[in-house]
């Protein structure tokens, strides 16, 4: 096994002073930590207004917070946890692992990147500033339907123009991932051998850039019809309220899977380094995340089934038709920990509950597909149970799973592992207890989005239960910063390859010099690392 | 003793699943009965139905998925060091699971598809129309005297109408086993006309003449409430639903309109 020595330009890195290189970093490793860094933050935000949200409807006929506040922390919570969290931390897992993944130097293009990165937090403070002026943030709730979002106070421009810039940070992101994918790929690397990280990622900007462009025109259309007169949504100046609905859907759903796929990329790099097996059916696996790619753009009116506006067979039958390659997934899934040797360390459980978790996700999301039976569940719990079991039963554990997993790498230290299997447990609990009542309160009438409900309801209890579990959950994160700290204070000690894996960014040091890799190993399939250790090669 | 070590493995993991088996099918079995509302027009019992169908194939989804990577999780685990046999998949497989969804989408759409056709029905020309008003933040309900379905006096005018107030919520009243056709219209912002026991709910979208109608079979008091976030008091746009027999509804109007035929304004009291 030979490797391939690369050359490296005189004076790559000039010395700055550390403050200084942080800001004007075109490193991905540093804009993939900054990433990181700022979206966790907003995970936090966003969490503590979860804790409000479930503090005011523990009990019924609550006065904790108003009705007014109500519709803004819902609003906010939802924005920051998608916007600004789960859509950018997979940019910041991509901006650190896609070109270590693929033996490339850095990002195709290292300023775009940097100006990607640079547009989230200017976008989050401006949307939370809405919290500050005349009649408080948004609240209309992250879709934001017209004409309700037409006739609210100015913290819902705010809030359109955040959600643009961030539209622009993921459309120029999404173009530099691809380029990167398509051009900056080591010797040998053919897009078939390609780590399945990236696979996803690389969907997901294709969704990206052709789906963000599309809201950016809805925000645009909206912030004319507040602001200058315009009908676009109006029905009394001749617009269409359905309209907004349509092209904002016609993004968010597609955004769906831009907040799942690189998920369950991350969990298709664990499970094989844990099962110690490859990915069973590369090649299914990848067709099958196109195709949830492609069916993406064909389903956006399943969340319009109520509106009496749009034609609910076809929509029905294509948001039924993604469930078959989202099951082709689950089951090779399985079949990469079937006949495998199964450890279980943090990153492994946290993907197995993923797996165990997005299934349920997976499985009640095709009660909505049922059109009648969605008469009955649109706008209630039952869709909040959902998209909890989607994006936190799914995405949430696959983001901890990559953290747990790529930490080595990124930090060069280890999580505890005691510590690691104290989150995954309790965070396992409070979300089962936060999300499985809520499919039950959604059959029983409750809707969502409402700040109260009466004592005659019957919904206490499951309410209290669900506000138990959200408390279990932030509990949970308890000892993942207690294992981030006391990582920190650990020196650096990991190897190049802590976990025996089988992608190029572990073969380089941890962290990875400015320049990435000194040299490369030959790349003959997707698993290189376990190549070269069966050739007896390697550092 | 190798045999009886094996044995006794497999004895355990097949107990453990048993018991992850039994505990899964006792969630699903408790949400199909906990909560679940109870269906009063010919309508909603169709989409019971379709619920219960679909219920069944996602238990069976569950429990076999669940139940497969749990026995993998316990039968593969790390034993020694030793590389398992490196599978890289098996296109046979690939096709079989694709095949099987593929299947149970098939079988879940065509039944969903014949419920949808069998529950939105158009209304006669003899079916009594209820025109609902939704507004920031309650609901009108207007019944047209000469619109009253079956005993409707096609001479009478005037109109009966309900209208909610933030201190009362008012209370929509409708007659058994005669199809009734909802009017759905808003003038503000959208709001969605949802009664739980109905298993449905329609969006009230200004602009959009949105209609639906069913035929209610259980008499009894009901509620309903707004199920799109419509602005502040969003969570305060709740109703009554009372579904009452032919000559109590009869009467209710002859109570609402004095006796006589004059149009007659009633606010929730």
């Amino acid at each position: 096994m030979t490797s391939i020595v690369i050359p490296r330009p005189e004076g790559y890195a000039r010395p700055r002073s550390a403050l200084l290189d942080w800001l004007t970093t075109v490193d991905h490793k540093k804009l993939g930590i900054l990433y990181l860094y700022s979206t966790m933050f907003f995970f936090g935000v966003g969490g503590i207004l979860a804790l409000l949200v479930r503090t005011q409807l523990a009990v019924a006929d609550n006065s904790f917070v108003g009705n007014d506040a109500y519709n803004q922390i819902f609003t906010m919570h939802a924005s920051a946890m998608l916007f600004l969290f789960i859509i950018p931390v997979w940019a910041g897992f991509g901006n650190y692992v896609v070109p270590l993944q693929i033996g490339a130097a850095d990002m195709a293009f290292p300023r775009i990147n940097a100006l990607s990165f640079w547009l989230v937090p200017p976008a989050g403070i401006l949307m939370f500033s809405g919290f500050l002026v005349d009649g408080g943030a948004a609240q209309a709730g992250w879709t934001a339907y017209s004409p309700l979002a037409r006739g609210l106070g100015p913290g819902m421009d705010l809030w359109i123009i955040a959600v643009i810039l961030l539209g622009v940070s993921s459309t120029i992101g999404a173009a530099n991932f691809m380029v990167t994918m398509f051009r900056l790929r080591a010797p040998g690397m053919t897009m078939f051998r390609m780590p399945i990280f990236c696979w996803t990622m690389l969907v997901t900007s294709v969704l990206q850039l052709l789906a963000t462009p599309v809201l950016a025109s809805a925000l645009a259309m909206l912030y004319i019809d507040r602001n200058f007169g315009g009908a676009f949504f109006d029905p009394n100046g001749g617009g269409n309220a359905i309209l907004w609905q349509n092209i904002f859907w016609f993004y968010s759903h597609p955004a769906v899977y831009i907040m799942i796929l690189p998920g369950m990329g991350i969990i298709s790099e664990v499970l094989p380094v844990f099962s110690r097996k490859p990915l069973f059916g590369y090649k299914a696996f990848v067709f099958a995340t196109m195709g949830i790619g492609g069916l993406g753009f064909s389903v956006w009116a399943h969340h319009m089934f109520t509106t009496g506006a749009v034609l609910k067979p076809w929509f029905g039958f294509m948001t039924f038709m993604i469930g078959v390659p989202t099951g082709v997934k689950m089951f090779n899934w399985l079949g990469t920990m079937w006949r495998g040797s199964i450890s279980f360390e943090a990153p492994m459980l946290f993907a197995l509950g993923f797996l165990s978790m997005f299934l349920i996700g997976g499985i009640n999301g095709t009660f909505s597909a049922a059109v009648p039976v969605d008469f009955a569940l649109h706008d209630t719990y039952f869709v909040v149970a959902h998209i909890h079991y989607v994006l936190f039963g799914g995405s949430v554990f696959a983001v901890f799973a990559g953290l747990y997993y790529w930490f080595p790498k990124i930090w060069g230290r280890r999580l505890n592992e005691k510590l690691g299997q104290a989150q995954f447990w309790l965070m396992f609990i409070g979300f089962n207890l936060a999300f499985f009542p809520m499919h039950l309160l959604g059959l029983d009438g409750m809707p969502r989005r409402i700040a109260t409900y009466s004592n005659e309801s019957g919904w206490e209890a499951l309410n209290m239960a669900s506000t138990v579990g959200a408390f279990l959950i932030a509990t949970s994160m308890i000892p993942f910063i207690v294992a981030v700290i006391a990582a920190f204070m650990r020196p650096k000690d990991q190897p190049n390859d802590p976990w025996n894996a089988n992608t190029l960014e572990w073969w380089t040091t941890s962290p990875p010099p400015v320049h990435n890799f000194d040299d490369l190993p030959e790349v003959h399939s997707e698993r290189p690392l376990f190549d070269a250790r069966q050739s007896g090669a390697g550092h | 003793m190798a045999v009886t070590g094996m044995r006794r493995h497999v004895r355990r993991s097949l107990l453990l699943l048993t018991v992850a088996l039994f505990a899964l099918a006792s969630i699903g079995v408790a949400s199909a009965q906990v909560g679940t509302p109870k269906p009063i027009t010919d309508e909603a019992k169709k989409i019971e139905d379709l619920w219960i169908f679909t219920l069944l194939i996602a238990a069976v989804v569950f429990v076999a998925v669940e139940g497969a990577l749990i026995y993998a999780l316990i039968r593969f685990r790390k034993r020694n060091d030793e590389l398992p046999v490196q599978t890289h998949g098996s296109t046979v497989l690939e096709f079989v699971w694709t095949g099987i969804p593929v299947l149970i989408v098939i079988a879940l759409f065509t039944y969903s598809f014949i419920v949808l056709r069998d529950v939105e029905n158009t209304a006669a020309a003899e079916d009594m129309t209820i025109e609902v008003q939704g507004f920031q933040y309650q609901w009108q309900f207007t019944y047209q005297l000469n619109d009253l379905g079956v005993n409707a006096d096609p001479a009478a005018s005037g109109e009966i109408s309900v209208i909610g107030t933030a201190a009362e919520e008012p209370t929509l009243v409708i007659p058994i086993d005669e199809p009734i056709e909802f009017r759905l219209l808003s003038n503000d912002v959208i709001h969605s006309f949802y009664i739980r026991d109905f298993l449905y709910k329609l969006d009230v979208v200004p602009g959009r003449d949105n209609r639906f109608v069913i035929t209610a079979r259980e008499t009894g008091d009901y509620f309903g409430q707004c199920a799109e976030l419509c602005g502040l008091n969003h969570a305060l746009m709740r109703f009554k639903l009372k579904v009452v027999t032919r000559d109590e509804f009869d009467l209710w109007v002859a109570e609402q309109t004095g006796g006589n035929g004059e149009s007659a304004v009633r606010r929730a009291d």
